[in-house]
């Protein structure tokens, strides 16, 4: 059954999370043709609405629609002054009446693309709300992991940083756990939560995540701009002491580990530059595969049907 | 008027036992109460088979939002959702816009009152102007018309020095302080609990230390210069702890409330961004309820209180960050306290008499209405038997931010008499 919106990976059953992740290889295949674009939704129109500077998710979207033949417009709202909440749900009342099929939405505060999806007939998909989720890249995380183990039950991920802050941890552990893969989360005691799901091990020395026996290490983006708050002493620290350097990556290296991160990354803080040429760095796949879930979603929702 | 109440049975406070009866008022003074009086001729007679008579309840918290916020509520409307709930007395707080921390702000509160409210509605005074935390406000101006409660209710005066001295300065004058517990730097910004729903939900919670810490702050001030602290709306099972432990010391004047919401539910009931669930302090887990459930029984709460917080549609609509904090509560919180406590057997009538009607009233220095001979009428007849549906169109408060809107519960006010009059008759 096609649902009208997505919003969290909580919310998704698991046979859900495996059409999804079924329906994105196809969609992938598609991209080593001549010919990339297929007619599936020739005529809808999908609106992209980013009230947060993003590169990669937002371009991924807008590749994605346009491959499926959509329309897509861009509402430049990243940099107008409407954040209240009053003019969101106004602007939600406008974009109403332009008969969007789609919406795709990212916010800083938790929950608004929810509060969206009830106002509005159009399918909204979540692109990212504060700490709260960030479904496409938990299925695009899901699909790439799939690729290198198609029965992925029983691996194990750690997740590396700033969980506190971080949607991508949310969304991607709770998929992972969906899939039968085993999460933990390795960072500053600050950043860690202790009031996270009981059945993710969390850990805050590096040394004893790795005795845990990772097949994939997950690295988080610091978050620059947060350093207002402080969570630790310095980026130094940090590097020192959950950043891959070059003697970490030797050991991934001998213990095969791959290592992923969704982007933009900062060199010498959470990874050291020579990561960025490491042979099982899946990095670049997660942009591929970006595309190929986020055609899977725009192809699985169904909008509302306008009554009459 | 003269009307006879037959087949009572009444509640008090001292003892859980309900009493059976014939109760007669007439020009709104208790005149007989005993068993097969017969109706003078003229009185209205009710029979109150399986019905209880118990005294009016008194709300020492509640949000009226006049002057400033009427499309939220006013006076008017806020005394009338009082009335349906039972509810024949109340405090107002004084986050109105402009504050009341004048005189003169007092005055225009307390006249409103005396041409829109039916019942008595007493009006607590600013610590400091405009809520500020900065200066003083006009204590003395406020007392001398009546105010006996200091708060800066919403907020904590943050600076211990100036509530030390508004403590030495107004309690020689018999006011009291009433305390929102709240460690700014380290609570919010959000009415969320620091714990598994704000982990869930990617937003920063307020950890239930925050409110701990003032709680016992502000009771280390009172004990320090003699004055008397009430604190409000208590959330959490240390806090309520940090006031038994007073309470035992025996040397300071310490009072408190809870409200029914902190008794009811936990963080968990958000589920999805639920803002019918956001109030500030936070609810917060299975183990504070519990907690807060025995301080009521064992009477480390003074008093119960609803805060009631009336916020409009549009405004609880908005996503949960944005959405203002508060539930409103006193068309629903008899009804909801007898449902969920009383008729289980989890607690008597005499508890909820002496919370929610007895000690309210003592604390505001008011006498306490009682079922007895000679006393001003000021009761209310209670349905257990019967049901009420909690439907906008129910709901007196112009506002419905509760969780128990369109919600079916067992009890049912169905008639309030307060002197001479019969506020309510269903």
């Amino acid at each position: 059954m096609p649902r009208k919106d997505l919003l969290d990976i909580a919310s998704l059953a698991r046979e859900e999370i495996e059409h999804l992740l079924d329906q994105a290889i196809p969609f992938k295949d598609l991209f080593t043709r001549s010919v990339k674009k297929v007619p599936a939704l020739k005529g809808k129109s999908v609106l992209m609405l980013f009230y947060e500077a993003s590169t990669r998710t937002h371009s991924s979207f807008e590749v994605a629609a346009k491959r499926l033949s959509a329309d897509v417009t861009n509402f430049a709202v990243a940099h107008s002054s409407i954040t209240k909440g009053e003019s969101v749900r106004e602007t939600i009342e406008t974009l109403q009446a332009m008969r969007s099929d789609f919406i795709i939405v990212r916010h800083s505060r938790a929950g608004l693309p929810g509060t969206i999806a009830r106002l509005t007939r159009a399918s909204v998909i979540n692109a990212g709300d504060g700490a709260h989720a960030h479904p496409t890249q938990a299925l695009l995380d899901a699909f790439t992991i799939k690729e290198k183990f198609p029965d992925p039950s029983g691996k194990r991920v750690l997740i590396v940083g700033d969980i506190l802050h971080s949607r991508v941890a949310r969304s991607t552990s709770t998929i992972l756990k969906k899939i039968g893969v085993a999460v933990a989360y390795l960072g500053p005691g600050s950043l860690v939560p202790t009031t996270g799901p009981e059945n993710i091990r969390r850990f805050t020395n590096y040394q004893e995540a790795m005795a845990w026996a990772p097949d994939f290490v997950y690295l988080l983006r610091v978050q620059m701009e947060r350093q207002d708050v402080q969570y630790f002493p310095s980026l130094r620290e940090y590097h020192r002491l959950y950043g891959i350097t070059e003697a970490r990556l030797a050991e991934i290296r001998a213990r095969g580990l791959y290592i992923m991160h969704p982007g933009p990354v900062n060199r010498g803080v959470e990874l050291c530059d020579a990561v960025m040429d490491y042979e099982r760095s899946l990095i670049n796949d997660q942009v591929e595969n970006g595309i190929a879930v986020r055609m899977a979603v725009l192809y699985w929702l169904k909008p509302q049907p306008v009554a009459g | 008027m003269t009307l006879l109440i037959q087949n009572a049975r009444i509640a008090s406070e001292h003892a859980p036992d309900l009493t059976r009866g014939d109760v007669l008022v007439a020009a709104g003074l208790i005149k007989t109460i005993g068993v097969g009086l017969t109706a003078p001729p003229g009185a209205r007679v009710i029979d109150a088979r399986g019905r209880i008579l118990m005294p009016g309840m008194f709300d020492a918290h509640v949000h009226f939002r006049e002057p400033g916020f009427e499309t939220k509520e006013s006076i008017a409307s806020g005394s009338e959702a009082a009335i349906n709930g039972g509810i024949t007395g109340v405090v107002m707080m004084p986050n109105t816009s402009p504050a009341i921390d004048s005189a003169t702000a007092v005055a225009s509160v307390l006249e409103s009152a005396r041409r829109h409210a039916r019942i008595p509605v007493l009006t607590s005074g600013c610590v400091t102007k405009g809520r500020q935390g900065k200066e003083l406000a006009a204590l003395d101006g406020m007392r001398a018309l009546g105010v006996r409660m200091l708060t800066d209710d919403g907020d904590t005066t943050a600076d211990p020095a100036l509530l030390w001295r508004a403590m030495q300065y107004a309690g020689e004058f018999g006011m009291f302080f009433a305390s929102h517990c709240e460690l700014a730097e380290l609570a919010g910004p959000r009415a969320l609990n620091e714990g598994v729903t704000s982990y869930r939900l990617g937003i920063k919670g307020s950890p239930a230390c925050a409110e701990e810490i003032i709680i016992d702050r502000d009771i280390r001030l009172a004990h320090a210069t003699g004055a008397h602290i009430h604190i409000q709306h208590v959330s959490s099972k240390l806090g309520m702890e940090t006031i038994r432990w007073w309470k035992s010391r025996g040397d300071v004047r310490v009072t408190a409330e809870v409200a029914p919401h902190h008794l009811l539910f936990t963080e968990e009931d958000i589920g999805d961004f639920d803002t019918h669930y956001k109030m500030n302090p936070p609810l917060r887990t299975k183990a504070d309820t519990a907690a807060l459930l025995q301080g009521l029984i064992d009477g480390v709460f003074d008093l119960i209180a609803t805060d009631h917080a009336p916020h409009t549609p549009f405004e609880k609509s908005q996503d949960f960050i944005t959405a203002p904090n508060g539930v409103t509560g006193l068309d629903t919180a008899l009804v909801s306290l007898y449902h969920h406590f009383v008729a289980p057997g989890v607690f008597g009538w005499d508890l909820l008499v002496k919370r929610y009607s007895a000690e309210p009233r003592r604390l505001m220095g008011l006498p306490v209405a009682v079922i007895a001979e000679g006393q001003p009428a000021d009761m209310l007849l209670f349905d257990p038997d019967a049901e009420t549906t909690f439907t906008a169109q129910f709901m007196q408060s112009k506002s419905q931010n509760t969780p128990f809107l369109n919600q079916t519960l067992r009890g049912s006010v169905d008639l309030v008499l307060l002197g001479a009059a019969v506020l309510l008759d269903r």
